[in-house]
Formats: C-alpha cells, sequence, structure tokens
C-alpha cells in the first residue's frame, strides 16, 4: 500500500516536474555548462567547511548522503 | 567528514550529467581550457560557443572514443589544507583559560579517475589533527570552576564550594573584596583541554555510468585513538527527460566504537556510574599513577536521501531533497559532563556574616555527572537549492535552504547564499550562511534541583535516583544561531592546474537564533577558517599532450619507462630532489609520504639502555628522568611542485605536513612526577602533535649531461612555517623537541645529484646537508645539522615496473640550545643531547609509471628503509624502520 502510494507520488511530482518546465535544447544549455553553474562550484571546499559545520552544529551531521567518520569530539 | 564523502559522491555522480560534467571540466580549468581534440576550437571562437559546445560534448552520444584514450572530464586529483582556529572562551572576572584557543589542521587528498570509459574509482585520505580549549561542563560563574586553587589547578567540575543560593534558587557568589556573598546568576563554561589528538580517515567509490545512470559504492574507515568508524554507502542517479531531470537515491550506514579515556584531570569527580552499570567503563590499572577510565560505546548511524536536480531554464537549475537518518547506540560524547546542583531550601542555612542584609543562604550539594544522551535519534530534513544564471555580470547566484527536526527536540534551519563571480582568470566568491537551532529537550547549561541530593544506602550520592534519563551541557545542543561570511577565490594555472583558497568567519551567539531568544552570551564564540587546494585536472593534461606539436610530441612519446629513466624518477621513493624537469615550460605535481616508527627498547650510543641508566643519566646530570618514550610515529606528507622556466632551472616548492604521536611510560625506579604535566595522562601518557611543518623552496641546476649520465645541483631553503611552540596539554608545558613541527629556524639545505642509467639499468647517488642558519628558533633551540649521502642501483623488472636497493648514511649533530625556563625534562626525549646520531639504513624499494593510456605519466614508488647500523647520541628510542611512498604526474 505505502509503495503504491508513494509509487504514485513519485510519478505524480516527475510528472508535475517534467511538464512545468520549457524543454531546454542541448544547444541551449551552454550557460548551464559554465564552471561556476555547478551545484558546487568548489566541492573540496565545501566538504571542509560541512565538517567543520558538522562538530559545532546540532542539525549538519546528517544531510550526508553518504556515511563518514569521525567524532568531532574536541 | 561526512559531507566531503557526499559531496565526493555528488562530483562522481555529475561526471556525465549534461550540466555539470563540462562544468566539472571547466571548474578547473578556466573558461579558456582546451576543449576535448575531436572538435577542436577555433581561434575566433566566442566564449559562449565554447561553452555550447563542451555542453554539447558532454552528452554521451556525442563523445565519441578517441583512438588514444583520454582521462575524462572530471577526472581529478586535488590536495587541500585547512586551519581552523576558535577565539578564547569568555571566563568573566579577567580569567583567562590556561589553554589555547582550539585550533584544527587538516589535509586532505581526492582522486577521480575513470576506467574504461564507465568506471570510475575515486579515493579520499583526510587527516585532522586537532588541540587547545573545550568545554567540559557550564555552570555559574559563582561556581568558581575555571578559578585556579591554592595549588593551581583548576577545580573544573567540583567548583571551589563558594556558591550558595537563596530559597528561589538564585545563586550567591562570594565577593573576594567585601568577604561577603553577591546575587550573581552569571554563567560560564568551564574549560578543560581537548586530548591533542589526529584522525585520519581514508575511504573510496567505485561507480559504473549508463547513459543517463549511474550506481555507486563506496566505503571508508576513521581512526582516532578514541573513535573508530566504519562505513559503507550505496548512491545512484537516473536522468530523465533528456538529461533535464535527474533523480539521486542514496542509503548509508556508519558503525562506530567509543574509546574514550576520561580526563583524569577529573575523572575521580565524576559520577560515572550509570555507564559502569551497563559495563561501558573500563579500567585499566596504572601502577605508577591514577588507573585510567575509559567510556566505551558503539553507534550506528543509517542514512537515506533522496534528490531530485531540475533544469527550469537555460538559466536556472534547482535541487531539492529529502533526508532521514536513524541513530542508535551510544550517542554522547564521552568528554561531557555536567553539573547537578541540590539546594535544600528546608535546610539550615549558612550563618550570615556579620551585619548581612541577605536573605538566608543555603550551601548547596554539587555531583558532576558524565552526560547522558537519549540511545536513539531520529533526523529528517528537507533541502532546497537554486543557481541561477546573472547575464549581466556573467555571474550565478547559488542559494539553498535546509529545515532540520529530530526527536530530541531540535528543529534547524539554514540559508546559505553564494554569488560566483567571474573576473577575468579568476574566480571570486563571497558567501553568507545563517544557522539557526532550538536546542534539545535534555539540554541545561547545569542542573538545578530543590531538595536534597538522592542517597543511596551506603549515604553516598545516588545517580539512579535522579529523575531524569537524559542530560547534556553541550552547548552544540543549546539554542543559538550562527551568522558566517567569507570569500573564495580561484584561478587556473599553467596547463591542467587550478589554485583555490578560502576563508571564512563565524560567530556563534545565542541572539542570533531566529526570532532571539536563546542562550545566553556566555557560550558565544567565534572562529575563521582558512583553506587552500591546488587541483590537478587529469583530462587536461591528457588532451596537452595530443595536441602537442609532432616533433614535441614525440619527444613525449618515449615508452613511459624510458621517459621515467631519462627522468631520473626510478631513483627510490625516499630520496627527495632526485630529478629534474625535462623541458621548459613542464610542470610536475607531486605527493610524498614518509612514515617513520621508533618501537621497543631504549638505545644508547650502539648498546641498549637500562631504565636505571635513563633514570640516572638520560636527563642530565641534576635531574632524574621519570618517563621515557615506548613507542613514536610521525608521518610527513610533502606536497611536490615542480616547474622547468628554461630547460637547465627546474624551480621546486614543497609545503609539508606533519603528525606525530608518542606513547610514554614511567621508567623503573624513577622519582615520583608530582601532580602535574603528564602524570595527567593517567594510565596511558599519550601526546600528539600534528599541522603545517617548514615549507621548502629551492631551484634544481642542470651541472652535466651525456648520453647515460646526469648531475645536478639544488639550491634549496626551508622557511621556519612549522610551530616549535607545541604545548603539551595546552599550554602548560613545551612538548618535547622531536614533536614539534618544524625546526622553527631557517635552514639551507644544498644536494648534489648523480643519474646513470643504460639499458634496463640505473643507478646514481646523492649528498645533501640540511643546515640551520640561525643558532636557536624562538623556542630557544636548533636542530643539529644533518648530512646524508646515499647511493642506489635499480632494475627494470617490467616495461612499468623497476626495483631499487640502496644505502643511506646520515650523520645529524645533537640539539644546540634548549627550552627556556621553567621547563623541565621529564625524559631523555626533552634532552638536548639525546638528539642525533650516526645510521646506515637500507632500502628496497619498487616503482611503477603508467607506460600509455588514459593515465600515462603517472609515477608511483614505494620504499622500506630498514636500519642496519645505529649509534645513538644520547637515550633514544630503537629506529624500526621509514616507509616511502610517492606519486608524481609531470605534463
Amino acid at each position: 500500500m505505502i509503495l503504491k502510494v508513494s509509487g504514485f507520488f513519485l510519478r505524480l511530482s516527475l510528472l508535475v516536474l517534467v511538464s512545468g518546465c520549457t524543454s531546454v535544447q542541448p544547444w541551449e544549455r551552454g550557460t548551464l555548462a559554465k564552471p561556476h553553474m555547478a551545484l558546487q562550484p568548489f566541492p573540496s571546499q565545501t566538504a571542509l567547511r560541512e565538517h567543520i559545520y558538522g562538530s559545532r552544529e546540532s542539525a549538519s551531521g546528517s544531510t550526508a548522503s553518504a556515511g563518514g567518520g569521525g567524532c568531532g569530539c574536541y | 567528514m561526512l559531507k566531503s564523502l557526499a559531496l565526493m559522491v555528488r562530483r562522481l555522480a555529475a561526471g556525465d550529467a549534461a550540466p555539470r560534467s563540462a562544468s566539472a571540466l571547466h571548474r578547473f580549468m578556466g573558461r579558456q581550457s582546451p576543449a576535448p581534440p575531436l572538435i577542436p576550437p577555433t581561434a575566433s571562437e566566442s566564449p559562449a560557443l565554447g561553452a555550447l559546445r563542451a555542453a554539447a560534448l558532454a552528452l554521451p552520444g556525442l563523445m565519441a572514443q578517441s583512438p588514444e584514450a583520454l582521462a575524462a572530464p572530471g577526472d581529478i586529483v586535488d590536495l587541500q589544507y585547512g586551519s581552523y582556529k576558535q577565539t578564547p572562551w569568555q571566563l568573566l572576572g579577567g580569567l583567562k583559560s590556561q589553554y589555547n584557543p582550539l585550533q584544527v589542521d587538516n589535509i586532505e587528498a581526492n582522486g577521480v579517475l575513470t576506467f574504461s570509459d564507465r568506471w570510475k574509482f575515486g579515493f579520499n585520505y583526510a587527516q585532522d589533527t586537532w588541540s587547545g580549549a573545550t568545554p567540559v561542563s557550564s555552570a555559574p560563574y559563582a561556581f568558581g570552576g575555571n578559578n585556579p586553587s591554592a595549588a593551581g589547578a583548576s577545580p573544573l567540575v567540583r567548583g571551589n564550594g563558594t556558591i550558595l543560593y537563596d530559597k528561589k534558587l538564585t545563586a550567591f557568589r562570594l565577593d573576594p573584596n567585601t568577604a561577603n556573598y553577591v546575587p550573581d546568576n552569571r554563567l560560564v563554561q568551564t574549560v578543560a583541554s581537548a586530548s591533542p589528538e589526529i584522525r585520519n580517515q581514508g575511504n573510496f567509490r567505485l561507480g559504473y555510468e549508463w547513459d543517463e545512470a549511474a550506481v555507486n559504492l563506496g566505503g571508508g574507515v576513521s581512526q582516532e585513538p578514541d573513535y573508530n568508524s566504519a562505513f559503507g554507502s550505496l548512491n545512484g542517479r537516473m536522468d530523465f527527460n533528456q538529461k533535464l531531470t535527474s533523480v539521486n537515491l542514496g542509503l548509508n550506514y556508519a558503525n562506530s566504537d567509543i574509546n574514550a579515556l576520561i580526563n583524569p584531570l577529573y575523572s575521580p569527580y565524576v559520577d560515572q556510574s550509570y555507564y559502569a552499570e551497563k559495563g561501558q567503563i573500563d579500567t585499566i590499572p596504572n601502577a605508577s599513577g591514577a588507573p585510567g577510565r575509559y567510556l566505551t560505546g558503539n553507534r550506528q548511524d543509517w542514512t537515506s536521501h533522496l534528490s531530485v536536480a531540475q533544469v527550469i531554464n537555460k538559466d536556472l537549475l534547482l535541487e531539492s531533497g529529502i533526508g532521514f537518518t536513524r541513530s542508535t547506540g551510544y550517542l554522547g560524547n564521552p568528554y561531557k559532563a555536567v553539573d547537578m546542583v541540590f539546594v535544600d531550601t528546608q535546610g539550615t542555612p549558612v550563618p550570615p556574616v556579620d551585619g548581612s542584609t541577605l536573605p538566608p543562604l543555603y550551601a548547596p550539594q554539587v555531583q558532576a555527572v558524565v552526560e547522558r544522551r537519549p540511545e536513539e535519534r531520529n533526523q529528517g530534513m528537507w533541502d532546497m537549492r537554486f543557481v541561477q544564471f546573472v547575464e549581466p555580470m556573467d555571474a550565478s547566484v547559488h542559494g539553498g535552504y535546509r529545515f532540520f527536526i529530530d526527536d530530541w527536540g531540535i528543529t534547524a534551519h539554514t540559508f546559505d547564499i553564494d554569488w560566483v563571480q567571474p573576473v577575468e582568470s579568476w574566480t571570486v566568491t563571497p558567501r553568507f550562511r545563517y544557522y539557526s537551532q532550538n536546542g534539545a529537550n535534555f539540554y541545561q547549561p547545569y542542573f538545578l534541583f530543590q531538595g536534597k541530593a538522592p542517597q543511596g544506602p551506603d549515604g553516598r550520592f545516588n545517580l539512579a535516583g535522579v529523575p531524569l534519563d537524559a542530560y547534556s551541557s553541550d552547548y552544540r545542543l543549546s539554542a543559538y544561531g550562527a551568522l558566517s561570511g567569507g570569500i573564495t577565490v580561484a584561478r587556473p594555472i599553467g596547463k591542467a592546474m587550478a589554485f583555490e583558497a578560502g576563508f571564512e568567519y563565524y560567530a556563534h551567539a545565542g541572539d542570533l537564533r531566529l526570532g532571539g531568544a536563546g542562550q545566553g552570551s556566555w557560550s558565544n564564540f567565534d572562529y575563521y577558517q582558512f583553506n587552500a587546494a591546488v587541483k590537478v585536472d587529469l583530462s587536461a593534461i591528457s588532451t596537452a599532450k595530443l595536441s602537442e606539436p609532432e616533433d614535441h610530441a614525440g619527444h613525449h612519446h618515449h615508452s613511459g619507462d624510458h621517459r621515467q629513466q631519462h627522468l631520473g624518477m626510478d631513483a627510490p621513493s625516499g630520496i627527495l630532489f632526485n630529478h629534474m624537469l625535462a623541458d621548459e615550460g613542464d610542470t610536475m605535481v607531486g605527493v610524498r609520504y614518509a612514515y617513520a616508527l621508533q618501537q621497543g627498547g631504549m638505545r644508547h650510543g650502539t648498546g641498549s639502555a637500562t631504565d636505571q641508566q635513563i633514570v640516572a643519566q638520560g636527563c642530565g646530570p641534576s635531574l632524574k628522568c621519570t618517563f621515557t618514550p615506548k613507542e613514536m610515529d610521525m608521518g610527513m606528507v610533502m606536497v611536490d611542485l615542480m616547474y622547468a622556466p628554461t630547460d637547465w632551472l627546474t624551480l621546486m616548492l614543497m609545503p609539508q605536513f606533519m603528525s606525530m604521536d608518542m606513547h610514554l611510560r614511567r621508567l623503573d625506579g624513577s622519582p615520583d612526577p608530582g601532580g602535574g604535566g603528564h602524570a595527567a595522562h593517567g594510565a596511558n601518557p599519550y601526546h600528539a602533535t600534528g599541522g603545517v611543518g617548514d615549507i621548502f623552496m629551492g631551484s634544481l641546476f642542470k651541472l652535466y649531461e651525456m648520453e647515460g649520465h646526469k648531475l645536478h645541483f639544488t639550491l634549496g631553503f626551508t622557511a621556519p612555517t612549522g610551530s616549535v611552540n607545541q604545548r603539551v596539554d595546552g599550554n602548560t608545558e613545551f612538548e618535547h623537541y622531536g614533536m614539534q613541527l618544524g625546526t622553527g629556524t631557517w635552514n639551507i639545505w644544498p644536494s648534489l645529484t648523480y643519474n646513470g642509467y643504460a639499458g634496463d639499468f640505473n643507478w646514481g647517488g646523492q649528498v645533501s646537508t640540511n643546515a640551520p642558519l640561525q643558532n636557536h628558533n624562538d623556542s630557544g633551540f636548533a636542530f643539529g645539522t644533518l648530512f646524508q649521502t646515499t647511493a642506489w642501483g635499480g632494475v627494470q623488472i617490467q616495461d612499468w615496473l623497476s626495483g631499487s636497493v640502496r644505502a643511506l648514511y646520515t650523520f645529524q649533530d645533537s640539539i644546540s640550545g634548549n627550552y627556556p625556563e621553567p621547563f623541565v625534562p621529564s625524559g631523555p626525549m626533552d634532552t638536548p643531547q639525546s638528539y642525533g646520531g650516526q645510521y646506515l639504513d637500507i632500502g628496497i624499494g619498487l616503482n611503477a609509471s603508467v607506460p600509455s593510456g588514459d593515465f600515462e605519466g603517472n609515477h608511483f614508488g614505494i620504499e622500506w628503509l630498514q636500519p642496519a647500523y645505529n649509534d645513538y647520541n644520547g637515550y633514544q628510542l630503537e629506529r624500526t624502520g621509514t616507509l616511502w611512498a610517492s606519486w608524481a604526474l609531470s605534463f
């Protein structure tokens, strides 16, 4: 049941996303390909800062899409 | 470290998504980067057209296979250094903590490589070193936890017995000026020192990519003396709608073991009964000091994250995601205590000071307890990011919001915004971030109860009688906000490298909480953070090689081993300055790692030393030694950056990063060490230091060259960038000389190197000396002059692999000068005469170079140096050996 419902919502949200946007053709993606249009233009720097936030804040430790080690017990 | 892995995942995943892969390429190359060679750029091409072409090429269907394989776009190696420094805690009353503010150094190497078109391999290695002041609990200022007692030590969690309360539970402080009590409800952090520690993390990721999907499998370990963690992850991406939409799903698991020594400075005064009853306290007896008490535990974290990225139009990208994390097990911080204060207002008040008009005051019963958190935590989050192009400025705005909620009562909001502005070849990015959280429902600065403290049948404090099942005074669980801002600058260097640096200032304050009314200002602090990175774009190197003119390319396209030999790169891994660069304009990036281990017995001259000898003679004629090392590890990371402005000169810059740790033991028959210093380490005297070492700058000059023979001279200097002010336990006393991160002096470091080769054989020799140019450094001493000479021979085993054997003779003088008074040596490691000596080491090594294909020109070396003869100055720990490992890439 849950699977059915979540599957429905997934398809619905995809449908909304797909239909809600004008199509951007491959030859119109020059701007999006610029280095500073990346979601994370400076990934290793961002990672280092996030690691520090994670050791100073309660909420920062759980957004990662990957597990990692480190106590941050200082 | 959760995040860095996550971002690596994203970086891997980003490798072929249409809007992002070209970004990955360009990110390291700047906008003038050479494109993949199949559609060569034309001189008149506009930047917009170039970007368009790159975007088109990033679509898998258009990325036809080159006959000569290339490292794929997004294949990079980067090396990063980071430094974090916190401002001192406000202790009130003009008090200054005896401990230096918290400081963390971080070094990191990342790589992403593509194999056979669709397989991606990523790795990450990171090392953190930290030391300095950290709060152990918080309490009223009147409690006096930070005030030095008559003996000089801070009473920390015990307080100094001067706090009283009235019937309304207002705290009163003894005012030394009037000798009477004054109402004072102000709070302070009770500050102790974080045990100086080194954390090492290594992880990998293996990914497979289809045209419109990718799967990544990853895992790794993180190790600290008190915290070991192993983790794995599975991550998938699907693209839809001609890659305008991509969906990411990640699942992760981490399993961590905690084994933390409760700070012996306050361990006897902190109730550990809750954990003792659960079998989580290990007591390690110590014949000559207080037993070490370790808090042990295990935790497990499961994380899932689902996100959708959507191209909205040609200038706007959106991403949104939800995540859920479940953590179980021991989720506390073993170094945090809480003060429980019981005020029996039905009891007898203390007799008032003569003439006092104060209300009746009561002396509380104070008990410190190791903090306790729930053993389960469920965390949910929702986030959203956008990237919008700002055409008039050719800039982009990145913004994000994240909502967090958990079942500990914490909700948090994070907002961040960046403005990424290209300015000629630079990219300048100012950045702001705001964070706000509610406190956990079991957080209090300290726990105040009206009534008697619960007692057991033996009349002692009974923690089980306290009606709380979770309690913490960790300021990170309090209500506060944080505002930070910073700037990042980046620019490409040469053909395939980029430089990046960032700075951030961060202010944590109760008042900054969304809507105000957070924690009081007593827990406010600021920190600043700096980082710098060098990145190498492997795909650009392949591209550059292919685009070289035929005659030049011909020079480069000897078989790989020949090229290495001509350069002298087949010399054993542990030989510095072993080769020049062949051609004008060549660049080399490399990393060399040395690990030296000393372990086992103590030595004196060429023989062994007994404890009795060391006690009597190891600390000079008038002092007896108390401690001696039993193990010392030193890790050294050297980043080799070389550039050849002409073919007879190579310039070299070599930053060094150090990490060291030492285990000590009491010497048999030694005198009592007294109260401070190492005695405070309990059963396990352990020290660690780490951070930036001295930086080397030099020039290599070609002296002589003919077929089969090469001779070059290196003239270099080291600058005293490494600290020689490392202290044990904050700043109470100097670390041992050998545990300092640098020399503290300017040194000259010349060497003469000969490389020879014929057929499958190579050989060579080097003489070098490293001598201080100053008599002593700011800490009063100078390391002795080092002289080394080495000779080696090597043979080609395969066309990509060679082996080497060498002999190394080392002479080093003892230390001159010494730490200033009142420093008192506690063992031979604190004695200048017990440094240096004469050594002969035998080394065996392997060198591998990639002769062709995607990663042509990558060179790897490994060498083990085994001591064969040792003549130690004074009393020193036996040398076990040194391991060298190196990677280099020239282009």
